[in-house]
């Protein structure tokens, strides 16, 4: 695995200021040798401007409220680096779910193990 | 699955208390042994708050509600009154709420969407109005909203003005403040919000105002639960629940302003987490009402009985509820249910089965209240207090959770009190340690969870989608703040914002100003600005 060098960015969409599942999966990826740019709640602007400022090869997001706003984000990531991969955790109900895998988005809800999700950052930032 | 896997299994607790075959009377520390022969209703009180237990009292039905417009928030909990819930609780948006902007804000603004989602958007006494018409003020037990501190003394304010507004003697009103620190300080922290000392001020204001104005008002309520569903063990959880409440016993202490018994009665309406360890968690609300009673003797020479007698309310953990399989939640929530009533608490709200999902659904609110009375109603449950008690399993239990509980207690003592392990980040890597256990106990197989590590097919026919809310909280919400400012008395909201800032600044009790703020119609977001020029932000010492 090729991991090192490779960078995530991460950050919440929602104002709701649950850290828990972000700081575990942060631990997980940095444990697997990536390196994590954690910018906390972010607006969708603000995620796309440090995409862009971090250089990073994979954006992480943690969806805790409406899928709307995560959509946004993600468009305006997409616009600024289309060849960077997104993948979202967080509660994500399924109807959210289906919206954001139509929009080829990796979607790991409540329950999903830490090896899964560290598998598909490998695999997204081609280090495998 | 192995049939033989139980065999090699290292048994423990869900807070890592090593457990036994079985439990002997000689398990039993001395101590404990000789408080075995107090009755439920009298000191030390681990045996149950009132002799006569359910019998004297059913506990309450009190179910977290609230979303959209204030409206839908209001239909919602008349809904719950209607299908028996005993008390209710009015949820403010957080993203507004908690940061005490206005859904103008630029931060709220770019997440427009999420405005609603978690909670009904009151800006002003006019929305609050709204929310509580024709709820049961006086005859019911209100949640006025506030479970986090900065937004507390604006919720606080709003229900009470609308409880004058409607001939209600304030003297008289029953219900429940919250202001808890865990909430916003350890488990979900916002954006901004005011300094730790800032927040433990206003805390104690609003005890004051209460034992000037609000007897029948429970001031605050501390929620270990925001710190146990953050990641503390049930010890960790104890412990740092009391060292919270030193926080407000002290600083009354140095202020002088009202009889100490009174402080210690205002803070003696607790809220703990119901998880799923059935017997630590029962022998947790055991542990705890002990511990009230110890910590009020050796530390304040308080021994009486009115306000050593821990009342609790408590919340099975959302953090359990699976997003997989959601039907086995009901299983779930039936569970910590039993824990928490074979515990003795007064009062319960049960996650709803979609929890992992979103904010519950009507139906997934009815079953949280369906669960609760099938409990009562058929299983006999309430007819005997303490049902638990004399266990030589539970008693053992519960001596070792209360040693335990108080050696973090103490760790808390070491690093400066409670505020301080907020303020450094100790408490919050207390809870990432165990987060991070937990994670790697499902990993190697130690912890099992249904649908989720194990047995994963589901054959369910109902589909399970999530609760969708409105789609018009925001646009609604924006229309009325700008009608407030159109149509409200200027130089009226104007002084009583300028009074309000003017007692940030010189420390006087901040609530009498607040509920002429509140009546004067200033908005929630004005009163926020003045906390962010007088107090500034809090330091946050996560990374998150």
């Amino acid at each position: 695995m090729k991991t090192a060098g490779k960078r995530i960015l991460m950050a919440k969409t929602g104002l709701d200021g649950h850290w828990r599942g972000p700081t575990v999966v942060a631990k997980a990826l940095r444990d697997a040798g990536f390196e994590v740019i954690m910018i906390g709640m972010a607006r969708p602007e603000e995620v796309m401007q440090a995409s862009i400022d971090e250089d990073v090869d994979l954006v992480g997001l943690n969806i805790g409220g409406h899928v709307d706003v995560a959509v946004r984000a993600i468009g305006m990531v997409r616009e600024a680096r289309p060849e960077v991969p997104i993948f979202v955790g967080g509660v994500v109900p399924p109807h959210a779910k289906r919206k954001l895998e139509s929009l080829g988005v990796e979607v790991y809800p409540p329950g999903s193990q830490l090896p899964d999700i560290v598998a598909a950052a490998v695999r997204l930032t081609g280090a495998a | 699955m192995d049939a033989n896997k139980n065999k090699d299994r290292l048994w423990k607790s869900a807070s890592g208390l090593p457990l036994q075959k079985f439990y002997s009377e000689s398990d039993v520390p001395q101590e404990q042994r000789k408080r075995m022969a107090a009755d439920p209703g009298v000191a030390p009180f681990h045996r149950g708050a009132h002799p006569g237990g359910y019998r004297t009292k059913a506990w309450r039905i009190f179910q977290l509600s609230g979303f959209g417009k204030p409206e839908d928030e209001n239909e919602r909990i008349r809904f719950l009154l209607e299908q028996g819930e005993t008390g209710f609780i009015m949820e403010h948006d957080r993203n507004t709420g908690d940061h005490c902007y206005n859904v103008d804000h630029p931060d709220v603004v770019a997440r427009r969407e999420d405005v609603g989602l978690t909670g009904a958007v009151m800006q002003s006494v006019r929305d609050i109005d709204i929310c509580m018409k024709d709820l049961p003020l006086e005859t019911s037990f209100g949640h006025a909203g506030g479970a986090v501190v900065q937004h507390a003394p604006f919720a606080l304010a709003g229900y009470w003005t609308v409880a004058k507004h409607r001939g209600i003697d304030l003297a008289r009103l029953p219900g429940t403040g919250q202001s808890d620190f865990f909430l916003t300080y350890l488990g979900c922290v916002t954006k901004q919000q005011v300094p730790t000392a800032a927040g433990l001020r206003f805390n104690a204001d609003i005890m004051e105002f209460c034992d000037k104005h609000l007897p029948r008002w429970v001031p605050v309520s501390i929620a270990g639960y925001n710190g146990a569903d953050t990641g503390l063990n049930a010890y960790q959880e104890l412990g740092a629940l009391f060292a919270n409440a030193v926080e407000y016993l002290e600083e009354i202490k140095r202020r002088k302003t009202m009889p100490l018994e009174n402080a210690a009665r205002a803070c003696s309406g607790v809220n703990f987490r119901a998880s799923m360890d059935l017997f630590e968690e029962a022998s947790k609300m055991r542990a705890a009402r002990l511990m009230w009673v110890q910590l009020l003797e050796r530390r304040y020479g308080i021994t009486n009985p009115k306000v050593a007698n821990l009342r609790i309310h408590c919340v099975t953990a959302g953090s359990r509820m699976t997003y997989q399989q959601p039907l086995n939640n009901i299983v779930r929530g039936t569970v910590m249910a039993l824990a928490a009533a074979l515990g003795g608490v007064q009062s319960l709200g049960v996650s709803g089965y979609d929890e992992a999902l979103s904010i519950p659904s009507e139906h997934a609110h009815q079953m949280s209240v369906r669960i609760q009375q099938i409990l009562q109603e058929e299983t006999n449950i309430q007819a005997v207090t303490d049902p638990l008690g004399g266990s030589w399993y539970v008693e053992s239990l519960t001596a070792e959770l209360v040693e335990r509980a108080w050696g973090f207690f103490e760790e808390i003592q070491d690093q400066g009190g409670f505020l301080a392990t907020l303020d450094s980040g100790w408490l919050h890597e207390r809870a990432a340690e165990n987060q991070s256990e937990d994670f790697r106990q499902q990993e190697s197989g130690e912890q099992v969870i249904i649908g989720v590590t194990d047995h994963k097919d589901d054959i369910s026919p109902f589909e399970v989608d999530g609760f969708m809310g409105v789609d018009d909280a925001y646009d609604v919400a924006l229309e009325r703040l700008q009608e407030v400012r159109r149509t409200r008395y200027e130089a009226g909201a104007g002084k009583a914002l300028s009074e309000l800032e003017a007692v940030c600044r010189n420390g006087n009790n901040i609530m009498p100003a607040m509920m002429d703020a509140l009546q004067s119609e200033v908005t929630l977001g004005e009163i926020g600005d003045v906390y962010r020029s007088v107090f500034g932000d809090w330091a946050t010492p996560i990374q998150t």
